[in-house]
């Protein structure tokens, strides 16, 4: 009889019944077991047999099943035998998974919260840049099929000049003879100033040929778009407007088709309205027609944008742009009598070459955050599996009663669901935040961003993607787990094991995350680095207190150059004379202003053979006192003086470039240059060398550069340079009353600081590199959580065996050892992937890196160093934890 | 529905049925479903305890530790008044059930 008992109880144990409860079913089972047992030796067996077939018969199995059920919480009683349960379908099912997921969040609430932060910053991420690149780069422009807008251009590199506009006799004959285009369309951007009713208005506007609209397909709101006529001189005093300027200026004044507004000092008949959010090309607010002349070749200013006939490809553009240039220039030999076959042409759509310099940097920043997201796929992953093998036990026990691998799967599912659920939910808070996030750090050049809307489907992607992954790693070994042995799946369970298998994909998890964040932290360092050598270029000037502001002269009132020279040289004075003003000056041009014009450059006595290509020179024009206002230093002679009139002789100043390419070593003062080869031109004398000048970015390539003098060299369009002791902000009103009281319709148009606009040429690459920079650490934290989680479960599976070895004799510091060996290598393993893998991926960012090397290895290594320190760390704390084993504790257990 | 649930569902039926009009034992219930089934069901200790604990639960029927003279201490179950429903409304179940089995798969009676 006690035997029975005892059987009984070890049988039992696995319910953890209350004493009472078990001590009765104990002894009912032992007294039937009795019962059986002198039952089956009445009949004959021997006692041996007899106990045998009475222990046969109380399967443990069936045990478990029966007493789990009936000891399990209070349950609605099951419906009549053979009539189908009416709870039990799916949805039952599914609610009650989905209470008991909830409860097991609830229970764990560091898993949970690691686990919805994780989803959370990987879909958030993700959803923000997918919707920006789509956005920006991907979604097509509002134009009516706008895949068959392309524009195109000429392209000479070894002048330095990568885009070459067209002059008008060269659009006018494309226009007539293209086969590829259904019509191609020429515009020019230019600043206009409105004024008339209300303050004077400088503002962004475009002459264009008039099939521009229907180029683009764009219908009117109000009034109608130009008339072919209108192309022509003495009709062409007409405009559209766009529907912005229309409620700013016009207050949205349905009666204003038809009527003229002052546009410079014209008259100009207003005959339509373009629709709201159209404002192609540079954000135009007005257009007029463009006086196109068959004969002009002169200059060369125009853009194009056409339309491919359907089925037409850029290919086929191209080759009929290389075609018709090659026509165009061998048909003219008196004009281009060194024209050669061949031309050299761009043809691109549209929406491309809007986005242009944005391209490259989003393309990375997509490559990065999807990095972002497989390491985040691979926490969650490393997540539910070390969940799903802590609760093997819990798994192999409901298998043993009878749960099918299905209902496990759905419980699992259930749970990965909710977990992708709560995290595609923050993540949808982190998407948004992340897009205005993006939106405020960009102020500048980034073309349709500001339109930029959270994407839906990019939400449902990245969500749909970590969600798969956490199903595939997280659900199919627990899965594969509970098929085996459950009893087996019990044993290890309850000693808290890891099957070898898991124990390998787990690692497999850490290695990865450790090889992709150290990618990105390499990619981020290079950009990093690139970003501080281009902050410690030498632009040529000093931006300090600088600030500028455009002055445009208007036709015909100022329709000579006397009478330009006077304003000019008025307003110089003017502004001179400010409270806090220190230095000031004219050019035509500015350093990170738009536009740059430039000239063919010959030098006396090495002028280019026939055939040789011709340089290409920066055209300066500046006043007295510009050099000093940008803090430009003269290297040698002297820069433009007040006595460089018209009528003295005309001198130049040079920079550093020109100096070197033509008299290296020697001499350049009073050497002579001129920018045509028609012996009428004028000689230049050179007076001066300043340094070179960054101009458009401060990583640009050194130009040739000349400063003429302004006197020499008249421009109406002008900037003013005004060097100022403190802000130059607080100049800017004082400065608008000056030029008021010299000329009340003369708009101030651009007026920026000098750092500012620098800050904004830089604005894209600061993008990208906090973006990045955020990515990589993001990668890195998600990389030191995965490898913390996974030595913690390594750690927590062996605490026995810790205990062993202490007791044993082992000291702390060899358990400590053992275990950081273990972690570290995991942590080299993924270093040297990441390497290889790094070295390999890094010449993407190619164009975006500046005077640093792709394998730079300053990056390398400190990246490298910084990624192996945190997992150091990141073992560090779970290998305390070991050398904390009790040894008495894991002998009892043995 | 596997096997396991059939048996189950019946299971409930004949326990309630053999404690409608006296108390028995468990050894006693296994042993009167065994002869009376001419050893087509058998239960043994592992399944059938737990049967009737559930049944108990349910407050179908109720365990008693009774101590008879000269023999050992044996827990004794007797039908409760929700019991007795339930077998009725069991009883009407099954019946309509075979009935409707037997309908459609043409099984005869013996």
């Amino acid at each position: 009889m006690p035997e029975w008992r005892e059987e009984l109880r070890r049988r039992l144990a696995a319910l953890h019944l209350a004493p009472a409860e078990e001590a009765g079913i104990v002894e009912e089972l032992a007294q039937h077991l009795e019962d059986r047992f002198r039952e089956l030796v009445s009949q004959g067996l021997g006692a041996d047999e007899a106990r045998r077939i009475a222990l046969e018969e109380l399967s443990e199995r069936e045990l478990f099943e029966g007493f789990t059920e009936v000891l399990a919480p209070a349950r609605p009683a099951a419906p009549p035998p053979g009539v189908g349960g009416g709870r039990a379908g799916w949805v039952g099912h599914f609610l009650k998974d989905l209470r008991f997921g909830l409860r097991m969040l609830r229970t764990r609430p560091g898993f949970a919260a690691v686990a919805i932060l994780t989803l959370a910053l990987g879909i958030g991420a993700n959803t923000a840049i997918f919707s920006t690149v789509n956005g920006v780069l991907l979604k097509p422009l509002p134009y009516p099929e706008s895949d068959q807008l392309v524009t195109f251009w000429g392209t000479a590199p070894e002048k330095r000049l990568p885009v070459v506009d067209y002059p008008e006799a060269m659009f006018l004959s494309f226009h007539a003879r293209t086969r590829v285009f259904e019509s191609v369309a020429a515009y020019a951007v230019a600043g206009v100033s409105l004024s008339g009713d209300g303050d004077p208005e400088r503002i962004q506007a475009a002459g264009v040929s008039t099939d521009f609209f229907r180029v683009l397909r764009q219908v009117p709101v109000a009034g109608r778009t130009f008339l072919a006529e209108e192309g022509t001189a003495g009709k062409n005093n007409v405009a559209v407007l766009s529907h912005a300027l229309w409620q700013r200026r016009f207050g949205g004044d349905r009666g204003l088709v038809g009527k003229s507004i002052q546009v410079g000092d014209r008259p100009t008949v207003v005959v339509g309205i373009m629709p709201p959010g159209f404002d192609f090309p540079q954000r135009a607010e007005l257009w007029f027609p463009l006086l196109l002349e068959a004969d002009d070749t002169g200059n060369w200013y125009l853009s194009t944008v056409a339309r491919l006939k359907p089925g037409q490809t850029v290919a086929d553009a191209h080759r009929e742009v290389v075609a018709m240039s090659d026509e165009f220039f061998l048909s003219r030999p008196d004009r281009f009598p060194d024209a050669k076959p061949g031309s050299r042409a761009v043809v691109m759509p549209v929406l491309r070459s809007l986005v242009g310099d944005a391209r490259t940097p989003l393309l990375v920043l997509l490559g990065a955050v999807g990095f972002v997201l497989l390491i985040a796929s691979a926490n969650i992953g490393n997540l539910l599996l070390a969940r799903a093998l802590a609760r093997g036990r819990e798994m192999a026990l409901r298998c043993c009663l009878g749960a099918s691998s299905g209902r496990l799967a759905a419980q699992l599912l259930t749970e990965s669901l909710l977990l992708a659920v709560l995290g595609g939910a923050a993540g949808l808070l982190f998407g948004w935040l992340g897009i205005r996030v993006i939106q405020g750090l960009q102020v500048g050049p980034v073309p349709r961003l500001a339109e930029v809307r959270l994407d839906p489907a990019a939400l449902l992607f990245t969500l749909g993607v970590t969600l798969a992954a956490g199903v595939l790693f997280g659900v199919a070994p627990a899965i594969r787990a509970s098929r085996l042995d459950p009893l087996e799946g019990l044993r290890e369970g309850g000693r808290g094991g890891t099957s070898r298998g898991a124990r390998g994909l787990s690692h497999g998890f850490v290695v990865a995350q450790i090889a992709l964040s150290l990618i990105l932290l390499v990619g981020a360092g290079l950009l990093l680095r690139s970003f501080q050598r281009t902050l410690k270029v030498d632009p040529g000037f000093r931006p300090e207190n600088v600030l500028t502001a455009r002055i445009q002269l208007p036709w015909p009132k100022y329709g000579n150059d006397t009478v330009v020279r006077v304003f000019q040289s008025r307003l110089l004075e003017a502004v001179r004379s400010l409270p806090g003003v220190h230095q000031t000056g004219l050019a035509n041009r500015i350093p990170f202003s738009r536009g740059n014009p430039q000239q063919e450059l010959y030098v006396e006595g090495q002028i280019p053979r026939p055939g040789e290509s011709v340089p290409v020179i920066n055209n300066r024009s500046v006043s007295p006192g510009y050099f000093e206002a940008m803090g430009t230093p003269i290297l040698r002679g002297r820069g433009i003086l007040g006595s460089d009139v018209a009528g003295a002789p005309p001198v130049v100043v040079i920079d550093e470039t020109v100096a070197l390419q033509y008299w290296p070593g020697g001499d350049p003062l009073g050497k002579r240059i001129r920018t045509t080869s028609d012996s009428s031109t004028a000689w230049l004398t050179v007076v001066g060398v300043a340094p070179n000048v960054k101009h458009a970015s401060l990583r640009e390539r050194p130009n040739f550069e000349m400063y003429r003098s302004l006197s020499q060299s008249p421009a109406w369009s002008t900037y003013l340079v005004v060097r100022s002791g403190g802000d130059p902000q607080s100049l800017v009103a004082e400065l608008r009353r000056r030029v008021a009281e010299l000329d009340p319709t003369l708009p101030v148009s651009e007026v920026h600081t000098m750092v500012g606009a620098m800050a904004e040429s830089l604005s894209v690459a600061r993008l990208t590199n906090t973006l990045l920079t955020g990515f990589a650490g993001l990668a890195m934290l998600l990389a030191v959580i995965g490898i913390y989680g996974v030595m913690s479960l390594n750690v927590n599976g062996r605490q026995g065996e810790f205990g062993v070895r202490l007791a044993l004799g082992a000291a702390p510091r060899d358990v400590l050892r053992l275990v950081m060996r273990q972690g570290l290598l995991l942590a080299f393993l993924g270093l040297a992937i990441g390497v290889a893998g790094a070295l390999w991926l890094t010449r993407l960012l190619g164009s975006l890196l500046f005077e640093v090397s792709p394998m730079d290895p300053v990056t390398f290594l400190s990246v490298g160093a910084i990624l192996a320190l945190a997992a150091a760390l990141a073992c560090y704390v779970p290998a305390r934890r070991a050398t904390l084993a009790d040894p008495m504790s894991a002998l009892r257990r043995e | 529905m596997p096997e396991r649930e059939w048996k189950k569902g019946s299971a409930e039926l004949l326990i309630l049925s053999l404690i409608e009009h006296e108390a028995r034992h468990g050894y006693e219930l296994g042993k009167l479903i065994e002869s009376r089934s001419k050893g087509v069901l058998r239960f043994h200790v592992a399944s059938l305890y737990p049967l009737l604990y559930r049944l108990e639960k349910r407050g179908w029927i109720e365990g008693r530790w009774v101590e008879k003279a000269g023999q050992r201490r044996r827990r004794y179950y007797r039908l409760t008044a929700d019991g007795k429903k339930v077998l009725a409304a069991q009883r009407k179940t099954w019946t309509a059930f075979a009935q409707a089995i037997n309908r459609i798969a043409g099984v005869q009676h013996a």
